[in-house]
Protein backbone atom coordinates (compact mmCIF):
# COMPACT_ATOMS: atom_id res chain seq x y z
CA UNK A 1 0.00 0.00 0.00
CA UNK A 2 1.08 3.52 -0.94
CA UNK A 3 -0.04 6.28 -0.43
CA UNK A 4 1.70 9.53 -2.95
CA UNK A 5 1.05 13.13 -2.79
CA UNK A 6 2.58 16.21 -5.19
CA UNK A 7 2.35 19.53 -4.39
CA UNK A 8 4.45 22.55 -7.55
CA UNK A 9 5.33 25.24 -5.87
CA UNK A 10 7.05 28.66 -6.99
CA UNK A 11 10.91 27.95 -5.69
CA UNK A 12 10.06 30.79 -3.06
CA UNK A 13 10.04 31.24 0.53
CA UNK A 14 6.84 31.53 1.00
CA UNK A 15 6.62 27.74 -0.66
CA UNK A 16 8.30 26.35 2.45
CA UNK A 17 5.21 26.88 5.34
CA UNK A 18 2.77 25.48 1.69
CA UNK A 19 5.28 22.27 1.98
CA UNK A 20 5.17 21.41 5.47
CA UNK A 21 1.76 21.92 5.91
CA UNK A 22 1.27 19.57 2.86
CA UNK A 23 3.40 16.82 5.13
CA UNK A 24 1.31 17.41 8.21
CA UNK A 25 -1.37 16.86 6.20
CA UNK A 26 -0.45 13.48 4.70
CA UNK A 27 1.33 11.81 7.38
CA UNK A 28 -1.55 12.86 10.05
CA UNK A 29 -3.40 9.87 10.05
CA UNK A 30 -0.20 7.07 9.55
CA UNK A 31 0.11 5.25 12.25
CA UNK A 32 3.67 5.16 12.24
CA UNK A 33 4.85 8.34 11.84
CA UNK A 34 4.63 10.29 15.07
CA UNK A 35 4.76 13.85 15.73
CA UNK A 36 8.87 13.50 15.96
CA UNK A 37 9.32 11.75 12.20
CA UNK A 38 7.05 14.64 11.23
CA UNK A 39 9.68 17.07 11.92
CA UNK A 40 12.87 15.37 10.81
CA UNK A 41 10.45 15.33 7.52
CA UNK A 42 9.39 18.72 8.02
CA UNK A 43 12.75 20.13 8.58
CA UNK A 44 14.83 17.88 5.31
CA UNK A 45 12.64 19.31 3.13
CA UNK A 46 13.09 22.80 4.29
CA UNK A 47 16.36 22.89 4.44
CA UNK A 48 16.53 21.28 0.80
CA UNK A 49 13.87 24.08 -0.57
CA UNK A 50 16.33 26.92 1.26
CA UNK A 51 19.24 25.13 -0.65
CA UNK A 52 17.64 25.32 -4.26
CA UNK A 53 16.00 28.79 -3.59
CA UNK A 54 18.88 30.40 -2.72
CA UNK A 55 21.32 28.64 -4.42
CA UNK A 56 19.96 26.23 -7.27
CA UNK A 57 17.89 28.82 -9.06
CA UNK A 58 20.80 32.21 -7.88
CA UNK A 59 21.46 34.32 -11.01
CA UNK A 60 18.27 32.83 -13.23
CA UNK A 61 14.33 33.18 -13.00
CA UNK A 62 13.11 31.65 -10.18
CA UNK A 63 11.31 28.51 -11.47
CA UNK A 64 9.57 25.80 -9.60
CA UNK A 65 9.92 22.91 -7.16
CA UNK A 66 8.21 19.45 -6.77
CA UNK A 67 7.68 17.74 -3.72
CA UNK A 68 6.14 14.23 -3.91
CA UNK A 69 5.74 12.24 -1.20
CA UNK A 70 5.00 8.58 -1.23
CA UNK A 71 3.74 7.04 2.47
CA UNK A 72 4.59 3.18 2.45
CA UNK A 73 4.51 1.22 5.85
CA UNK A 74 7.76 0.84 6.24
CA UNK A 75 9.53 4.33 5.12
CA UNK A 76 8.37 7.63 3.81
CA UNK A 77 9.80 8.65 0.24
CA UNK A 78 10.32 11.99 -0.30
CA UNK A 79 11.28 13.52 -3.91
CA UNK A 80 12.62 17.75 -3.90
CA UNK A 81 12.83 18.13 -7.93
CA UNK A 82 14.14 21.38 -9.19
CA UNK A 83 14.99 23.05 -12.90
CA UNK A 84 18.24 25.19 -11.44
CA UNK A 85 21.88 24.81 -11.20
CA UNK A 86 22.55 21.34 -10.21
CA UNK A 87 23.99 20.81 -6.59
CA UNK A 88 24.92 17.55 -5.43
CA UNK A 89 24.39 16.99 -1.37
CA UNK A 90 27.41 15.19 0.35
CA UNK A 91 27.39 14.73 4.17
CA UNK A 92 29.19 17.60 5.85
CA UNK A 93 31.15 17.70 8.90
CA UNK A 94 29.00 18.52 12.06
CA UNK A 95 29.22 22.69 12.13
CA UNK A 96 31.25 23.68 14.83
CA UNK A 97 28.27 26.20 16.68
CA UNK A 98 30.88 27.36 19.24
CA UNK A 99 33.33 28.45 16.31
CA UNK A 100 30.22 29.89 14.85
CA UNK A 101 29.80 32.12 18.25
CA UNK A 102 33.09 34.54 17.84
CA UNK A 103 34.15 35.13 14.26
CA UNK A 104 32.78 31.81 11.75
CA UNK A 105 29.68 32.49 9.52
CA UNK A 106 27.04 30.63 11.15
CA UNK A 107 26.21 28.87 7.92
CA UNK A 108 26.80 24.80 8.01
CA UNK A 109 23.12 23.35 9.46
CA UNK A 110 21.09 22.82 6.27
CA UNK A 111 23.07 19.62 4.88
CA UNK A 112 24.12 19.02 8.06
CA UNK A 113 20.49 18.33 9.77
CA UNK A 114 19.36 16.68 6.35
CA UNK A 115 22.04 13.93 6.85
CA UNK A 116 21.11 13.97 10.57
CA UNK A 117 17.51 13.26 9.86
CA UNK A 118 16.89 11.14 6.75
CA UNK A 119 18.38 7.69 6.34
CA UNK A 120 18.82 7.64 3.10
CA UNK A 121 20.11 11.11 0.14
CA UNK A 122 20.43 10.22 -3.16
CA UNK A 123 20.75 13.05 -5.89
CA UNK A 124 20.65 12.65 -9.55
CA UNK A 125 20.48 15.45 -12.63
CA UNK A 126 18.75 14.49 -15.89
CA UNK A 127 17.26 16.87 -18.35
CA UNK A 128 13.99 16.21 -16.48
CA UNK A 129 15.54 18.35 -13.67
CA UNK A 130 17.50 17.89 -10.18
CA UNK A 131 15.84 15.31 -8.27
CA UNK A 132 16.81 14.80 -4.40
CA UNK A 133 15.60 11.34 -2.58
CA UNK A 134 15.28 11.76 0.55
CA UNK A 135 14.23 8.05 2.33
CA UNK A 136 13.27 8.09 6.05
CA UNK A 137 12.56 4.61 7.29
CA UNK A 138 9.94 4.11 9.91
CA UNK A 139 9.93 1.85 12.89
CA UNK A 140 8.75 -0.73 12.63
CA UNK A 141 6.05 -2.71 14.33
CA UNK A 142 8.20 -4.88 16.93
CA UNK A 143 10.10 -1.95 17.44
CA UNK A 144 6.54 -0.12 18.71
CA UNK B 1 5.70 34.58 13.08
CA UNK B 2 4.32 37.23 16.27
CA UNK B 3 6.37 38.38 18.43
CA UNK B 4 5.81 39.79 21.83
CA UNK B 5 7.91 41.18 24.81
CA UNK B 6 7.51 41.45 28.26
CA UNK B 7 9.94 42.76 30.87
CA UNK B 8 10.24 40.97 34.25
CA UNK B 9 12.82 43.30 35.70
CA UNK B 10 15.98 43.37 34.42
CA UNK B 11 15.03 40.48 31.99
CA UNK B 12 13.03 40.59 28.45
CA UNK B 13 11.01 37.66 27.61
CA UNK B 14 10.52 37.43 23.68
CA UNK B 15 7.50 35.54 22.96
CA UNK B 16 7.63 33.55 19.74
CA UNK B 17 4.28 31.93 18.05
CA UNK B 18 4.57 30.09 14.71
CA UNK B 19 7.48 28.66 12.98
CA UNK B 20 11.26 30.15 12.58
CA UNK B 21 12.08 28.83 9.41
CA UNK B 22 13.98 31.07 6.39
CA UNK B 23 10.64 33.20 5.74
CA UNK B 24 10.76 34.53 8.98
CA UNK B 25 14.23 34.43 10.92
CA UNK B 26 15.31 37.54 9.26
CA UNK B 27 12.14 39.25 11.61
CA UNK B 28 13.14 36.83 14.42
CA UNK B 29 16.82 38.97 14.23
CA UNK B 30 15.85 42.36 13.24
CA UNK B 31 13.53 41.95 16.92
CA UNK B 32 15.98 40.85 18.56
CA UNK B 33 18.62 43.23 17.68
CA UNK B 34 16.23 46.03 18.12
CA UNK B 35 15.72 44.47 21.74
CA UNK B 36 19.38 44.16 22.38
CA UNK B 37 20.08 47.92 20.91
CA UNK B 38 17.54 49.33 23.29
CA UNK B 39 19.81 48.13 26.33
CA UNK B 40 17.74 44.87 27.04
CA UNK B 41 20.47 42.56 27.02
CA UNK B 42 19.59 40.42 29.17
CA UNK B 43 16.99 37.74 26.92
CA UNK B 44 14.57 35.08 27.29
CA UNK B 45 13.26 33.16 24.31
CA UNK B 46 10.20 32.07 25.26
CA UNK B 47 9.77 29.24 22.51
CA UNK B 48 6.67 27.65 23.98
CA UNK B 49 4.64 28.61 21.07
CA UNK B 50 7.17 27.67 18.15
CA UNK B 51 6.39 24.31 16.37
CA UNK B 52 9.43 24.56 14.07
CA UNK B 53 13.00 25.99 13.71
CA UNK B 54 14.72 25.31 11.30
CA UNK B 55 18.63 25.91 10.33
CA UNK B 56 17.71 29.82 9.46
CA UNK B 57 15.89 30.18 12.78
CA UNK B 58 19.16 28.86 14.79
CA UNK B 59 21.35 31.19 13.26
CA UNK B 60 18.44 33.72 14.29
CA UNK B 61 19.29 32.59 18.19
CA UNK B 62 22.61 32.07 17.23
CA UNK B 63 23.26 35.98 15.60
CA UNK B 64 21.14 37.60 18.86
CA UNK B 65 22.95 35.41 21.67
CA UNK B 66 26.70 36.59 20.17
CA UNK B 67 24.70 40.04 20.13
CA UNK B 68 23.64 40.27 23.59
CA UNK B 69 26.54 37.99 25.05
CA UNK B 70 29.08 40.98 23.49
CA UNK B 71 27.22 43.37 25.18
CA UNK B 72 27.13 41.64 28.32
CA UNK B 73 24.46 40.29 28.55
CA UNK B 74 22.61 36.56 27.58
CA UNK B 75 20.18 35.11 25.76
CA UNK B 76 18.80 32.13 27.51
CA UNK B 77 15.72 29.57 25.65
CA UNK B 78 13.18 28.70 27.32
CA UNK B 79 10.25 26.23 26.92
CA UNK B 80 11.34 24.53 23.52
CA UNK B 81 8.84 21.82 22.46
CA UNK B 82 10.45 18.81 21.81
CA UNK B 83 11.02 18.33 18.41
CA UNK B 84 13.10 22.13 19.07
CA UNK B 85 14.85 20.46 21.50
CA UNK B 86 16.04 17.60 19.51
CA UNK B 87 17.60 20.03 17.00
CA UNK B 88 19.16 22.31 19.37
CA UNK B 89 21.08 19.39 20.54
CA UNK B 90 21.30 17.56 17.16
CA UNK B 91 23.24 21.29 16.58
CA UNK B 92 25.33 20.99 19.32
CA UNK B 93 23.16 24.72 20.54
CA UNK B 94 22.80 23.21 24.25
CA UNK B 95 26.56 23.29 24.22
CA UNK B 96 27.01 27.05 24.34
CA UNK B 97 23.48 28.48 25.74
CA UNK B 98 21.52 27.69 28.62
CA UNK B 99 18.37 26.29 28.23
CA UNK B 100 15.23 25.57 30.65
CA UNK B 101 12.34 23.92 30.71
CA UNK B 102 10.04 27.07 31.51
CA UNK B 103 10.27 30.54 31.53
CA UNK B 104 10.08 31.42 34.61
CA UNK B 105 13.19 29.16 35.50
CA UNK B 106 15.19 31.05 32.59
CA UNK B 107 13.99 33.99 33.89
CA UNK B 108 14.97 33.34 37.88
CA UNK B 109 18.64 32.04 36.12
CA UNK B 110 19.40 35.91 35.41
CA UNK B 111 19.45 36.19 39.38
CA UNK B 112 16.89 38.83 38.92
Amino acid sequence: MSNKHQMTRAAELESLPVFRDLIDAACKHHPGIDEQIRYDLKLAVEEACTNIIAHGYADMNPGSIILTLELEPQQVVMTITDFGHPFEPSEPPAPDVAAGLDDRPTGGFGLFFIYQTMDEVGYDTTEDGNRLTLIKRLPSAEEE
Amino acid sequence: MEITVKQLNQTSVVSMMGSMDALTADEVTRFLSAQIGTGQKQIVADLSQVDFVSSAGLRAILAALKESRQQGGDLRIAAAQPGVEKILKMSGFTSILKDYPTVDEAVTSFGS
